[in-house]
């Protein structure tokens, strides 16, 4: 009998045109899965490497859960929707037999729709276009293996829940809601991560595998990465065995419940039962007239309609059970997730709104896109699901009502659900001690980021519901056009927000710039979809079935009498449509130029190729810059006017000065001189590149003046814009304003772009032995040291910062002056900031002198001021005294809106934007203080950087960002106690690692670092540089630093001086072995100049009481020195360490205090070794310092239980 | 003398006058309706009735094609061919205009589970276009007291019984106080007693609205209409005042009993227009314009006599009397 009914459901689902469909959306989808999961990743590892296969599969059947919910979900109710259920279940059919038939016929489909997936991988790595380089030789196992063993898996689990939600519900609805369970299990896995020592758990309860995958394999080698299998084993074994058993359970319950019966008995818990038995006695009807009730004729019969069939609408959505099933999921999300506010330094920011706002709409997106694709369907099919439309069909009410009235009612559902959410969010910021209260800035998040799309959605939903006319693959239909909106336009490369349905986002808000300039284009945009939507919808209510008719053109017929009412509306959007369609082409096309991605690219590859020639002209370089810049930060313009000191560093005249424009529309170079006079050569004009050919070449030694007029004008919007300019929180660079020669940053960097352009791919930072490059700092040659002078304007309502002594302010016609000029020469690195700021100012006192401290800061951002202005003052006790005198007269910190994202120090000036440090929420109990460490690393970088500037070749950033990441971790660890120490030294070790194997490109070892290993430089410099102070002592370390400022600083150096060039890490490197004891030299080579990496275990551990107050422990670790070779594989190397033991006690209170620590030389990979304290221990851990970079810390300590051996 | 002659001569004008105004209000003229479906079967095969105020029978046997000419003329459907005239709106193409005067009670139909009677009501009078708050809840009050369902107003459909959801479809038909009342088979899952009711609100509303019943048992028909139409295989076979036309067969009908095997015999020589079984022998009723003679004996016919004797010499299958 189970033979039968696998077989009848095997005969029913073939021929069911739903599969094929299925397998055929799974095919398409597989095929171009790889390129856009690992879009923008220039440098992914193998396109067919197993692991990616691996990683692609798993993101796969996460994001096609719709397929197994729809063909398992049916197996059983499809009985009871065809109403079928009376007739099957008389028959002599075993419930077991029936249910394991359904389930299996179901999943050996579902199964088979889903190898769909290894072929399309298959077909999409053998397309033509993909270069030999990208792939590895093809192996049929690395697609079937992580097909059996991970797709395979999942989808029997959630063929298992699908079933059997669908046989004990009776809702496909139901069903689909699951989809919320896989979801908020995957979210309970990822939130484990938080703590590294969740990794198992993690590991085991995430469904989908993708996080599994990622910890198997979180210690690959590149190597392995391009070619190994993940193995079946350890995690992902577990993983997969327990997703299977819980499935095996899922069907056992849905057994156990699922009941024979004809109808579920539902009523019996109902409290409105009518009871069909007492109405026998009572006459049918009663006798008498019936009250007239004139029908109303008037206009405003219509709003009255439409405002009843919304709310009517509205009503019946929010009463379902499905619906409040959503709303418990997205509350369970909101509750398990929390927010986010994580800030990327490993503390949190405070609940400020727009924060919680983001958070919010992030975590219940995919809920309210949920809701508007299921309940369409859900309102479109309301009638006929119920078999009620014959009535509501022969009702006077047009199909614009009926189908007018369910939109808004679904709009009306989505607002109520906003409002709940800024109840939430404001709930949420009062617990957690923010009494701002700003129910405005939820509400402009919601109504202007958000509902627009939603509206869209619910729009294309709607077209979707009624033309295709089948519930479920109209759900379908409708996630396609949003993929092929999103995706597809982007991989055809047509950006255009007037061709892509719905245009681009609105730019996240700022709280100093709030939507700024971007609000007007984004407003525009979507105004011009939504008639486009309206439009729309007026196809659907044209093409609504009413009636026993479903064919197109019987319902064009039946519904020509609404053709006038629609032509009205649809005659005055149209107008609306094609107004704002024109505004904004006239905006972004006329007014701006347009320019698409493909455009870009190719301005940037021809600039490439017809500029980089020219790199060999020497160009002077600028020795003094004056600029009279005047702001209008209202309008978003500029003027200035700028004057360059130039000369000639050189050994040979210079024929020929080469200026780029910064190549952005609204800047306009309108006037270009140098004194002496030159012939303007206007060829590569386009690029904005200009050459001025000397009338007079310039003499080596020499200088000239030159002079030039630069506005930024900007005219309507463009289709993108840029924030250069911005109402509050202007930041200008140096880089803003004319530079000299060729620009490599305009570059393309993409190597598969480059490739199409015939490019090879970017060389990365030039050789510790560049010659040029060696002359050149961070400035890229454009001159290091300058003398500044700047005086700047603004509106009366906004300060202006920048570098240099502001000697003088003054207000004059409304406006705002202020004049800044370097007290002596500083490098070529300035800012220029406005806003509407207000001011902290303090002193610190180094003797006799008072330097100014200040910080510039967004009214209300004032979480953070004392922490980093303590930042600035220990980092200038700090340096002052361990380096050299701080050089300027002044520090100011001065805020920037988040598009900048970072801090960055100019001269006597650091900027930080507004979501680094100044809105951190530090608990002083457990949290690092990381304002204060920000300030002291930005601080720092008037050592590292400024004083001392390094060439611009590889291992450049160590010397910038390493020693400054030194320098403040010194600071700290002088402010601070030793656990947070301790705890930055973890969170940047866990980074390092976590960047490193992210990366498909070789690790360079730290003194040579090169362009984008932020992960080397900042996480792996701290760790490697706190290391070497540990074991030379930071005296040793302050020392060599000494030394290396005093020989290669920029203005007095004396090595600098001499030889001309930059110093790089092998200048640095000198110093450090002079100070470091023969002993300890390896740790240099090992530290600095390779890459070496530890998997090391503490493993089994004891200890005795070897006499009164004196315990001994013997441990006997498992040690493993690896070093990366530069193609990047691990290479087993002999240890011949010194490696620290830490020996904890704990007291009554249960504080753990480090009793005893010893440094022990090894030399073999399993010693046994022993240590003596004189308290009772109750932890020993290998390596407490973490002065080596272990895979894994977790495994690197061992607790004793409280029973004394 | 004069005055009488003027009587005779005014009186058919003053006849024809009064007719003419009925017809123009309150008639439902159906011409040359014609429907095929897409799989072959022809529902509609050139339909055309006249149908006034009262209660108009429509007597067909299951798949007649009842259903869709009903739908069709409830707006829910689109015929290949004819025309329906509502006085003098086009149904067809000036649909709207004829919902506003429309009250249908279809062959099926679910309610809304989860919503009260009252709520739904309310709802549907909106939609009829009855937008005075007031207006609206004395109208929504009277018809569920009407139908006797204002004690259950405030359950929810999903708990109310096949009768009640009958008198709920009823009531929601009344809405807007219809010139035109479909009803299709409406009695069909009705006990005796609630159909009894059902037929004393029809005849209640007869005065003023065309009512069409349409169902395959003759004796609704008898007992409630004033005209009828027959229709089978999608043909009117027959239409008239269901009295006149049991007139005219009578002493046309016989019946005899014969034995089971005789039948074929039987079916041969005569129009069998019904068969039934009588303790196990098999009792027949022919149709013949002479007296057959062979022990027939005639019997007074009824309307069921003149729907099988229709039915059955229309071309399809013998249909049995049950």
């Amino acid at each position: 009998m189970l033979f039968e009914i696998i077989k009848f459901e095997l005969n029913y689902r073939i021929r069911q045109y739903n599969t094929y469909l299925s397998f055929i959306i799974v095919f398409m989808f597989s095929i171009v899965a790889v390129d856009f999961i690992f879009e923008g990743q220039p440098d992914a590892f193998k396109r067919n490497a197993p692991l990616t296969i691996a990683k692609s599969m798993g993101i796969i059947s996460a994001f096609l859960l719709m397929i197994p919910s729809m063909i398992m979900g049916t197996a059983v109710l499809r009985d009871f929707d065809h109403r079928m259920e009376a007739l099957l279940f008389v028959n002599p059919v075993k419930k077991s037999d029936y249910l394991m038939g359904r389930f299996l016929g179901s999943l050996v489909i579902l199964v088979f729709i889903f190898t769909a997936i290894p072929l399309g991988m298959m077909v999409g790595d053998a397309m033509p276009w993909h270069r030999a380089d990208e792939l590895i030789p093809f192996h049929l196992w690395h697609y079937l293996q992580p097909f059996l063993f991970l797709v395979v898996p999942t989808l029997f689990f959630g063929g298992c829940l699908f079933f059997v939600t669908g046989a004990l519900s009776r809702s496909l609805l139901i069903v689909y809601i699951q989809g919320c369970f896989f979801l908020i299990v995957y979210l309970l896995a990822v939130n484990l991560l938080k703590y590294p020592e969740n990794q198992l758990l993690t590991g085991i309860l995430e469904p989908f595998t993708f996080q599994t995958v990622r910890i198997t394999t979180a210690s690959w080698s590149i190597d392995d990465r391009n070619t190994a299998l993940v193995p079946l084993t350890g995690i992902m074994l577990y993983n997969r065995l327990f997703w299977i058993s819980l499935g095996m359970l899922t069907l056992g319950i849905g057994h156990y419940f699922f009941t024979f019966n004809v109808l579920a008995d539902k009523t019996s818990t109902k409290k409105k039962y009518a009871g069909k038995t007492q109405d026998k006695n009572i006459p049918g009807y009663v006798p008498g007239p019936i009250p007239f009730a004139s029908p109303d004729a008037g206009k405003q019969k219509t709003f009255i309609q439409l405002f009843h069939t919304t709310l009517f609408s509205f009503r019946s959505i929010v009463a379902t059970l499905s619906f409040k099933v959503i709303v418990l999921c997205g509350m369970g999300v909101l509750l398990i997730n929390s927010f986010n506010l994580n800030t990327g330094y490993g503390v949190n920011n405070v609940p400020a709104s727009y924060l919680i706002a983001g958070e919010l709409i992030e975590l219940t997106g995919l809920f309210f896109l949920a809701i508007v694709i299921f309940y369409t369907g859900e309102l479109v099919w309301k009638e006929r699901d119920s078999g009620i439309d014959p009535l509501f069909d022969t009702l006077p009410a047009s199909n614009l009502i009926s189908l007018g009235g369910k939109f808004l009612g679904l709009m009306l559902t989505l607002i109520l659900l906003f409002f709940t959410m800024t109840g939430t969010g404001i709930l949420f910021q009062f617990s957690h001690g923010y009494y701002k209260f700003e129910p405005a800035i939820y509400l402009a998040a919601f109504f202007i980021e958000v509902f627009p799309f939603l509206f869209l959605l619910g729009v294309v939903c709607f077209v979707a519901q009624v033309l295709v006319n089948n519930k479920y693959l109209a759900h379908l239909v409708a996630l396609i056009f949003i993929g092929i909106c999103t995706f597809g336009c982007r991989l055809l490369g047509i950006d255009h927000g007037l061709v892509t349905f719905g245009g681009s986002l609105l730019t996240s808000y700022s709280d100093m710039n709030g939507y700024g300039h971007f609000l007007q284009p984004y407003l525009w945009f979507k105004t011009y979809w939504i008639s486009f939507s309206v439009l729309l919808f007026m196809i659907a209510v044209l093409f609504s079935v009413r009636g026993a008719d479903t064919g197109f053109r019987k319902r064009w017929r039946q519904h020509r009498a609404l053709l006038i009412t629609v032509k009205r509306i649809s005659m005055s959007v149209l107008i609306v449509f094609i107004f704002s369609g024109g505004y904004i082409f006239y905006n972004t096309n006329i007014l701006n130029r347009y320019a698409s991605r493909s455009t870009q690219n190719t301005f940037r590859a021809e600039y490439e190729q017809q500029l980089k020639p020219l790199i060999t002209q020497r160009q002077p370089r600028i020795a003094a810059v004056s600029l009279k810049l005047d702001l209008y930060p209202g309008q978003r313009k500029y003027s200035v006017k700028g004057q360059y000191l130039l000369f000639n560093p050189g050994q040979k005249s210079i024929y020929e000065i080469h200026i780029q424009k910064l190549p952005v529309d609204e800047v306009k170079l309108e006037y270009l001189a140098v004194e002496g006079g030159a012939i303007r050569d206007s060829t590569y004009i386009r690029f904005g590149y200009y050459i001025l050919k000397l009338e007079q070449p310039l003499q080596p030694g020499d200088t000239l003046k030159m002079e030039f007029i630069q506005h930024f004008t900007p005219a309507g919007f463009p289709e993108s814009t840029n924030t250069f300019m911005v109402y509050n929180g202007t930041l200008l660079d140096n880089y803003h304003f004319p530079t000299i020669g060729y620009n490599h940053d305009l570059e393309l960097e993409d190597p598969t772009i480059r490739a199409a352009y015939g490019l090879n791919r970017q060389p990365g930072r030039a050789a510790i032995d560049d010659p040029v490059a060696l002359l050149e700092g961070k400035s890229n040659g454009d001159g290091e040291e300058i003398d500044l002078d700047i005086t700047v304007s603004t509106d009366t309502s906004q300060v202006v910062v920048a570098p240099g002594s502001l000697i003088k302010r003054w207000t004059q016609q409304a406006r705002r002056y202020f004049h800044f000029v370097s007290d002596e020469p500083v490098s070529n690195f300035y800012a220029v900031l406005s806003a509407r700021y207000a001011v902290k100012s303090e002193f610190w006192h180094p003797g006799k002198e008072n330097t100014a401290l200040e910080i510039y800061y967004h009214p209300g951002h004032t979480f953070n001021l004392d922490r980093m202005m303590n930042g600035m003052k220990k980092s200038l006790d700090h340096y002052s005294k361990h380096f050299t005198p701080y050089r300027y007269q002044q520090v100011r910190v001065a805020e920037s809106p988040f598009y900048s994202g970072r801090g960055q120090a100019f001269p006597g000036l650091i900027s930080i934007a507004e979501n680094v440090g100044f809105i951190m929420n530090i608990d002083d109990e457990t949290d690092m203080d990381m304002p204060f460490y920000i300030t002291a690393h930005e601080m720092a970088h008037h050592w590292w950087g400024d004083l001392v500037n390094p060439a611009n070749v590889q291992g450049k950033t160590m010397i910038s960002e390493s020693l400054a990441q030194y320098s403040a971790l010194m600071v700290f660890k002088k402010e601070f106690p030793a656990e947070k120490v301790n705890k930055l030294l973890r969170w940047n070790m866990e980074h390092y690692l976590k960047g490193r194997s992210e990366k498909a490109i070789p690790e360079s070892p730290l003194s040579l670092v090169g362009s984008k290993q932020e992960y080397v430089h900042y996480n792996k410099g701290l760790i490697s540089l706190h290391a070497l102070q540990h074991y030379i002592s930071e005296d040793s370390v302050d020392k060599a630093l000494q030394r290396f400022i005093r020989d290669w600083n920029s203005y007095t150096g004396l090595k600098k001086q001499y030889t001309g060039r930059y110093p790089t890490t092998n200048d640095l490197l000198c110093y450090l072995r002079q100070v470091t004891p023969d002993s300890m030299q390896y740790i240099l080579s090992d530290l600095f100049t390779s890459v070496i990496l530890y998997d090391n275990k503490l493993g089994q551990a004891h200890y005795e009481k070897t006499a009164a107050n004196q315990y001994t422990i013997t441990v006997t670790p498992d040690l493993k020195k690896i070093k990366i070779n530069p193609q990047g594989n691990e290479i087993p190397t002999a240890i011949n360490d010194y490696v620290e033991l830490g020996v904890y006690t704990k007291d009554k209170e249960g504080n753990e205090t480090l009793a005893g620590i010893k440094k022990i030389k090894i030399t073999s990979a399993h010693p046994t070794l022993k240590i003596s304290v004189s308290q009772k221990p109750a932890k020993i851990v290998l390596d407490p310092n973490l002065l080596l970079i272990d895979k894994n810390i977790a495994d690197n300590e061992k607790s004793f239980g409280n029973d004394p051996l | 003398m004069g005055g009488f002659i003027t009587l005779i001569w005014i009186a058919p004008f003053a006849a024809l006058g009064l007719k003419k105004t009925q017809m123009t209000e309150m008639a439902l003229t159906i011409s040359g309706l014609s429907k095929t479906y897409a799989n072959g079967v022809q529902a509609l095969n050139n339909v055309s009735l006249t149908i006034r105020t009262g209660i108009f029978g429509l007597l067909g046997p299951n798949g007649a094609g009842k259903s869709t000419l009903l739908r069709t003329v409830a707006t829910l459907q689109e015929p290949d061919a004819g025309s329906i005239l509502l006085g003098e709106t086009d149904v067809l193409r000036n649909k709207p205009e004829v919902r506003k005067k429309l009250g249908y009670l279809p062959q099926e139909f679910g309610l809304y589970p989860r919503v009260t009677a009252e709520v739904l009501l309310n709802h549907l009078a909106v939609l009829k276009g009855i937008t005075n708050k007031k207006e609206r809840a004395e109208l929504v009050k009277a018809l569920l007291y009407k139908t006797n369902l204002y004690e259950k107003r405030k359950k929810h459909l999903g708990s109310y019984s096949g009768g009640m959801k009958q008198r709920f479809g009823i009531a929601q038909a009344l809405l807007s106080n219809p010139q035109l009342l479909i009803v299709d088979e409406p009695t069909a899952g009705l006990d005796p007693a609630e159909r009894n009711r059902f037929h004393d609100l029809l005849n209640e509303l007869s005065a003023t609205t065309i009512v069409i019943f349409s169902t395959h048992i003759v004796e609704d028909v008898k007992e409630l209409c004033t005209d009828m139409a027959i229709i089978c295989n999608g043909k009117v076979l027959l239409t008239g005042n269901p009295l006149r036309a049991i007139e005219d067969v009578q002493g046309h009908v016989f019946s005899k009993v014969i034995q089971k095997n005789e039948f074929g015999v039987y079916n041969e020589r005569y129009t069998i227009i019904a068969n039934r079984l009588f303790q196990g022998n098999t009792v027949i009723h022919i149709f013949s314009k002479t007296t057959p003679g062979e022990g027939f004996k005639p019997v007074e016919a009824d309307l069921s006599d003149v729907y099988f004797s229709k039915i059955s010499g229309a071309p399809a299958p013998v249909q049995k009397l049950y």
